[in-house]
């Protein structure tokens, strides 16, 4: 099919892009953009591995027409660092062993800042039910679950 | 490992009028896109292979929600994530919070739309279910129709509804149930975020310490959304509406259904469950109707 153009506003920067409507969002992200953080793993919407922000909340970017996230504001785990230094929940993540493989990491990350965004003082029920669209074969969540109400403290300070 | 989607021509139209002469033209290869959340990943396994789709996201007002002493009524457009917000301390609508809240993940809910998941038309939808025990109904556009479907009327069979080629469903109206009245939803699964075994939801107006009114609504144990209208019936007649009452109502219920064995419970464990489900069901909305 024909390739049509679209703008797509990613970790605060416009790309305008020639895509075929078939493409997610997740594939344009690592194919054409070329920001592989974002991974590709059920394309079924029941792992998360694919989550990314869509204006402030996350979103299952296998599970989305790119060019249905034109007029988004997407942000990536790419777009979480600033001025090099790492996001306090990337942080927390290293330090709290909370990855192993490391697979599921972009979209825990994301769907945590989401959260502590929203609810800076979450409980770790509060984490867990946040998380529950996240899943991970490693850690066990426990590990997860510490790393994001650490950052949580981190931040309010 | 996630395949790339077929090809396929993508439409993109501002009018509900646009919308439906697009809907007509390409049929029937041409599909509705809402979030896509089930679409996609259907496509993705060849399930289905549509040549055209027809987005519903640049139409206006698809998205509004209207909340006041006559109804509840919400564009198709309106992802499950806002009405849960909506819905989070509202007391007058649980049956529908209930449902909502326990369903998927927060990323699915954040852009997946109610009318989408009544659109799949699975016999085991919770949104079917909690809706139909509230008495709402649809709006749906044609070319030159426009109609209101009870939902109740909406399914004809799994996968299937009354929608015509060209037709949309743009709002869906729940009426403000009455006072003295109380709702609640209940299911049952293996995992959380799975699809249930069995789920009900129900809604009673008592008078004088009578049930008046009353709809218990089963979803996966036909193929598509039934009434146990027997165990209505019990309660209606009955003398006074009490523990006893809803235990006659709960094991008629059970009776009455005719669920098959699949792989995600056998027919006798799901009238089994029908009877407790129901029960807890009635008990909670009568709690919030006293």
């Amino acid at each position: 099919m024909a390739e049509q153009r679209v703008i797509l506003n990613v970790n605060g920067r416009n790309y305008d892009i020639s895509i075929e409507p078939e493409m997610t969002l997740v594939e344009v992200l690592r194919d054409k953009l070329d920001l592989t953080g974002t991974k590709i793993s059920c394309g079924e919407g029941e792992c998360g591995a694919c989550t990314v922000l869509m204006d402030g909340k996350p979103c299952l970017s296998c599970c989305t027409l790119a060019i249905q996230a034109q007029g988004k504001s997407i942000v990536t785990i790419e777009g979480l660092a600033e001025k090099g230094q790492l996001h306090p929940l990337q942080k927390s993540f290293i330090d709290h062993g909370a990855i192993q493989c490391g697979y599921c990491t972009p979209g825990m990350i994301l769907t945590s800042k989401a959260l502590l965004d929203e609810n800076p003082n979450p409980t770790p029920e509060d984490v867990k039910t946040a998380l529950a669209g996240n899943l991970c074969r490693c850690t066990g969540y426990v590990k997860i679950v510490d790393a994001v109400m650490a950052a949580a403290d981190e931040i309010k300070k | 490992m996630a395949r790339p989607l077929k090809s396929f021509e993508y439409f993109e139209p501002s009018t509900i009028d646009e919308a439906t002469r697009l809907l007509s033209t390409y049929q029937p290869t041409v599909k509705v896109i809402a979030a896509g959340v089930d679409l996609i990943p259907r496509m993705r396994s060849r399930k289905i292979q549509p040549q055209y789709l027809v987005s519903m996201m640049n139409i206006p007002g698809l998205t509004n929600i209207e909340n006041d002493e006559e109804s509840l009524r919400f564009g198709s457009m309106t992802t499950l994530m806002s009405l849960e917000r909506l819905l989070k301390d509202d007391k007058t609508y649980p049956a529908l919070y209930e449902a909502i809240h326990q369903l998927s993940s927060t990323q699915v809910k954040n852009t997946a739309t109610l009318v989408g998941n009544l659109c799949v038309a699975t016999p085991a939808s919770d949104m079917s279910s909690a809706l139909c025990a509230l008495g709402a109904k649809l709006k749906i556009s044609g070319i030159s129709t426009e109609r209101t479907v009870p939902i109740k009327d909406f399914y004809l069979g799994v996968g299937q509804t009354v929608l015509q080629p060209d037709e949309i469903i743009t709002e869906v109206i729940v009426p403000r149930p009455s006072a003295n009245s109380g709702n609640a939803f209940l299911n049952l699964l293996r995992v959380k975020c799975d699809v249930a075994k069995v789920n009900v939801g129900v809604s009673l107006v008592l008078a004088n310490d009578r049930c008046k009114e009353v709809r218990i609504v089963l979803g996966a144990v036909a193929p598509i959304i039934v009434r146990a209208k027997q165990a209505e019936e019990k309660l209606l007649k009955a003398n006074s509406f009490d523990k006893k009452a809803i235990e006659e109502a709960a094991q008629t219920a059970a009776m009455e259904v005719t669920p098959i064995t699949d792989l995600r419970s056998t027919a006798e464990y799901r009238k089994e469950m029908v009877k407790v489900l129901v029960k807890q069901a009635l008990e909670k909305a009568w709690s919030r109707a006293k």
